[in-house]
């Protein structure tokens, strides 16, 4: 009986890692004015920060609809099988209304199919990261219990951070949340941002300075991992170098079990802008089945 | 003269003396300020201090030295300016205290109010120093003390005090090495010197000087109509039947003295003691011929005909207070009413309100820009006083307020503002700008009070205050040799350069704060300094440590040409 991952662009999955595990992905919309592109389908991060750069207002985005849920839950039974179990892992409900259309394609379905809706109350790769693991244990034979129970875990344990290099996007685009009060001082002070348990965006800490702030995140993240194994990712945008030299500071200081390295795509990187720095950390025991 | 009683009157002539003594002394004690960095300003705010205590006691003039001295501790708990005013103010807030409820003490009573005025500033002082006022203070209080028990003579025990604080002052340097480097007395304990010395000569009969006594008189007379306003209003708390002086008497006298045949010489003692007998809110002001009076009087008849020994009778004012007050009490009635029918407007609004010092306007734009709802003018120069805290407190309408002094001398004053204030008030006591900016950062308006004290405080000592500014006079600060116009590097209190030309000095302190841990530098530039200057230090501070952030701001602080936060 086969258990397949669903979930949508907003992940910032790569194409051969979904492929490899055969990860589902529902695209959400770029739109650049008129411009309608289908995230990760007809536009990239290189190509969107191109665009980001050359188009004078900010660009908007949009949840797919449900019609498109209903189209990537048929497909699926197609492929598998009406005895298909499907776990559908979605981008934050607090940041957009991509659970809605899930749960809404879900009632449309009316239960030929078993699905499973989750709210990550997560982002980007961090969500991307526990559907990686879940389609893996899928793979291993696990049950959807058991994967279930994992997909809990992590979302309640991961650890986020991202500091960006300016609040402007995120105010703009609606999603700054409670990190809105550390807007607009004279000074240069950098917001250490995070997702709260209910996935919105709030602040952390806040410092003076890049580099006061990825040490202020390196001293959380020792709070959390107490020397223990950890799974890392490094998420940015546009800015490679910096994400390397973060890794390898990382790599150093942590024992580090597995990581990656990621740019963000187009529809995050909507409402963060160029020059985000991000981390997930989580125990490697936490990922266990 | 032998005095072994004090009043409220000869406490008050005492006062007097001493504050017109430090006043005139301000620079000398300013003088004796340890750094040589402008901020000598110890003298200027005990005098300013002593000045507010000094104009509350002229409007609550009283007989009874309970009265008196607590019109002077509560003018000093508003007026007080840096630490030296704050600790000046606790001195007398003791004193107060310790009297309070009296009519008069004798020396052994004045001793131990001494003493307890010295107990009040102690539990004030969170680290108590040795070496300065507050023990100059103790030993003479102790002095007193032990000369009261072997004689009740209040001038022979103040010559005492006098002397003992004189001989301690003296001994301040080798209690504080730092004074002793510098080669200087306490300038708090000096100052309190002075004001010991006015009481003393107080004692020995001395009256203000007839300059003095112009202006003191000239103010004093506008203050005659407030106070027979003020006395209306105080009134309001008691009941017609309760007066027991009836008529407000108000006359002046034209002194012919021992000129004319029948009439006495005027003492201006024997007088008021004499008028004191007979009614209460006495007020005499006695110039070389003329006297001015204010008493409340049951038989204005007597007083009249008493005073007539000494000269002629003018511009005599008799009411009839009975009558009066039962028209102030209708008045105040409908006043209330009236306030009591307009709604409330005045509630709180914020959940916190946010105070800092500083002076500048760019300072003070960046504190806004951080969150600040008001900005106090003020720093090295000018330490504001607990009165103007209290003031910023009353204008936020905040329910919880945390005050930035920003400046080690204006911390107490801001403390003793919080004390006092009816709004709760937390000061996290940042002793300079950089300290306060830092503070900011870890303010969050959804924590509570607690924990963004914990956080401010923490805060705090993760920065690093550098400051660029010119000295004030020669000196020698352990290897650093100064001279007056030098420019001096000081990295948090310590001088470690100085030289004469402006960027030189600021580049070898910047360099010198700068280390490993360093993250980011801010450099506030000051109004003597140029954008281009500020840029020629963020540009030897790159080749120097490239991997430190560093931003300018234009701070536009006076003094200071460049100050710097280090993190």
């Amino acid at each position: 009986m086969a258990i397949v991952i669903l979930t949508d662009s907003a992940a910032d999955l790569k194409a051969s890692v979904r492929e490899e595990l055969g990860i589902v992905s529902v695209p959400l919309k770029v739109m650049f004015g008129e411009e309608t592109y289908l995230d990760g389908v007809t536009i990239d991060s290189p190509l969107f920060f191109e665009k980001l750069q050359q188009f004078d207002a900010l660009p908007t985005t949009s949840q797919p609809s449900p019609l498109d849920f209903v189209e990537a839950y048929k497909g699926i039974v197609e492929k598998y099988g009406k005895d298909v179990q499907i776990i559908a892992i979605v981008l934050s409900a607090a940041l957009s209304g991509t659970y809605q259309s899930a749960v809404i394609a879900k009632t449309m379905m009316e239960d030929q199919v078993d699905i499973t809706v989750i709210d990550s109350r997560k982002a980007s790769f961090v969500t991307g990261l526990i559907c990686v693991e879940a389609a893996k244990a899928a793979r291993e034979g696990k049950s959807k219990l058991q994967i279930l129970d994992m997909i809990d875990r992590y979302l309640d344990e991961v650890q986020v951070y991202f500091i960006v290099d300016t609040l402007e996007y995120l105010q703009k685009g609606g999603r700054i949340g409670r990190a809105a009060a550390v807007l607009g001082s004279l000074l240069n002070i950098k917001p250490i941002l995070t997702l709260d348990p209910a996935g919105y965006v709030t602040a952390f800490d806040k410092v003076r300075g890049t580099k006061k702030a990825i040490n202020r995140v390196l001293e959380a993240l020792h709070e959390y991992a107490q020397d223990e194994p950890v799974v890392v990712a490094v998420l940015h945008s546009r800015i490679p170098e910096e994400a390397a030299n973060f890794l390898e500071r990382l790599k150093q200081e942590f024992s580090i079990k597995q990581s990656v390295l990621q740019e963000i795509g187009p529809v995050i990187g909507t409402h963060t802008g160029p020059g985000l720095l991000g981390i997930l950390m989580i125990k490697e025991k936490s990922l266990k089945t | 003269m032998v005095h072994t009683r004090l009043d409220g009157v000869l406490f008050s002539r005492m006062v007097h003396l001493g504050a017109k003594l430090l006043s005139r002394n301000a620079k000398v004690v300013d003088g004796l300020n340890v750094f040589p960095v402008p901020d000598g300003d110890t003298g200027t705010n005990m005098s300013l201090t002593l000045t507010s205590g000094v104009e509350e006691l002229s409007r609550r003039q009283s007989p009874r030295i309970g009265e008196a001295a607590a019109a002077l501790g509560h003018g000093l708990l508003l007026g007080a300016r840096g630490n030296s005013g704050v600790i000046l103010s606790q001195l007398f807030r003791g004193f107060s205290k310790a009297v309070n409820g009296k009519e008069e003490i004798s020396a052994g009573q004045f001793a131990e109010a001494l003493k307890a005025g010295v107990a009040s500033a102690y539990q004030a002082v969170m680290r108590p120093v040795e070496g300065t006022i507050l023990t100059v203070a103790r030993e003479a209080a102790e002095m007193a003390v032990r000369a009261s028990r072997s004689s009740d003579d209040l001038l022979l025990v103040m010559t005492m005090t006098y002397e003992k604080a004189q001989e301690t002052l003296l001994r301040t340097p080798e209690m504080l090495p730092v004074l002793k480097e510098v080669g200087v007395v306490d300038s708090g304990g000096q100052g309190l010197l002075f004001i010991y010395e006015g009481f003393l000569r107080a004692l020995q009969g001395e009256e203000l000087e007839a300059e003095e006594q112009q202006a003191h008189k000239a103010a004093s007379r506008v203050d005659l109509d407030e106070l027979v306003e003020e006395q209306h209003n105080a009134q309001v708390h008691r009941k017609t039947e309760e007066i027991r002086f009836g008529y407000c008497t108000e006359f002046m006298i034209r002194l012919t003295g021992s000129t004319e045949p029948n009439k006495k010489p005027f003492s201006e003692l024997l007088f008021r003691s004499h008028l004191d007998t007979m009614g209460d809110s006495l007020l005499v002001i006695a110039d070389d011929d003329v006297v001015k009076v204010h008493i409340h009087a049951e038989h204005p008849g007597s007083v009249l005909q008493y005073a007539q020994q000494f000269g002629s009778l003018h511009r005599i004012k008799i009411e009839n207070m009975r009558e009066q007050h039962a028209d102030i009490l209708k008045a105040a009635e409908e006043r209330k009413a009236s306030a009591e029918a307009e709604p409330r407007t005045d509630v709180a609004s914020l959940p916190y309100g946010l105070i800092a010092v500083a002076s500048g306007e760019g300072m003070a734009e960046i504190f806004r820009s951080m969150g600040v709802h008001a900005v106090v003018e003020g720093g090295q120069t000018m330490n504001p006083s607990t009165e103007d805290f209290l003031k910023a407190i009353a204008g936020l309408k905040a329910e919880h307020v945390i005050i930035l002094p920003n400046n080690g001398n204006i911390v107490m004053a801001a403390k003793q503002a919080a004390e006092l204030s009816e709004v709760p008030a937390t000061v996290i006591a940042s002793k300079s700008i950089p300290q306060g900016m830092a503070a900011l950062v870890a303010f969050r308006a959804d924590a509570g009070p607690k924990e963004n004290e914990a956080a401010m405080t923490r805060a705090i000592a993760h920065v690093k205050t550098g400051m660029v500014t010119s000295a004030v006079r020669d000196t020698r600060m352990g290897d650093v040799e100064i001279r007056e116009g030098d420019y001096i590097g000081i990295a948090e209190k310590e001088i470690v350069t100085a030289g004469s030309d402006l960027l030189q000095t600021a580049k070898e302190l910047l360099l010198e704060m700068v280390d490993e841990e360093t993250e980011i530098v801010t450099i506030f530039r000051g109004q003597e300094a140029t954008q281009e200057q500020a840029e020629a230090l963020e540009a030897a501070l790159a080749a120097a440590c490239p991997d430190v952030e560093a931003e300018i701001q234009y701070g536009g602080q006076p003094l200071y040409p460049f100050i710097f936060s280090v993190e």
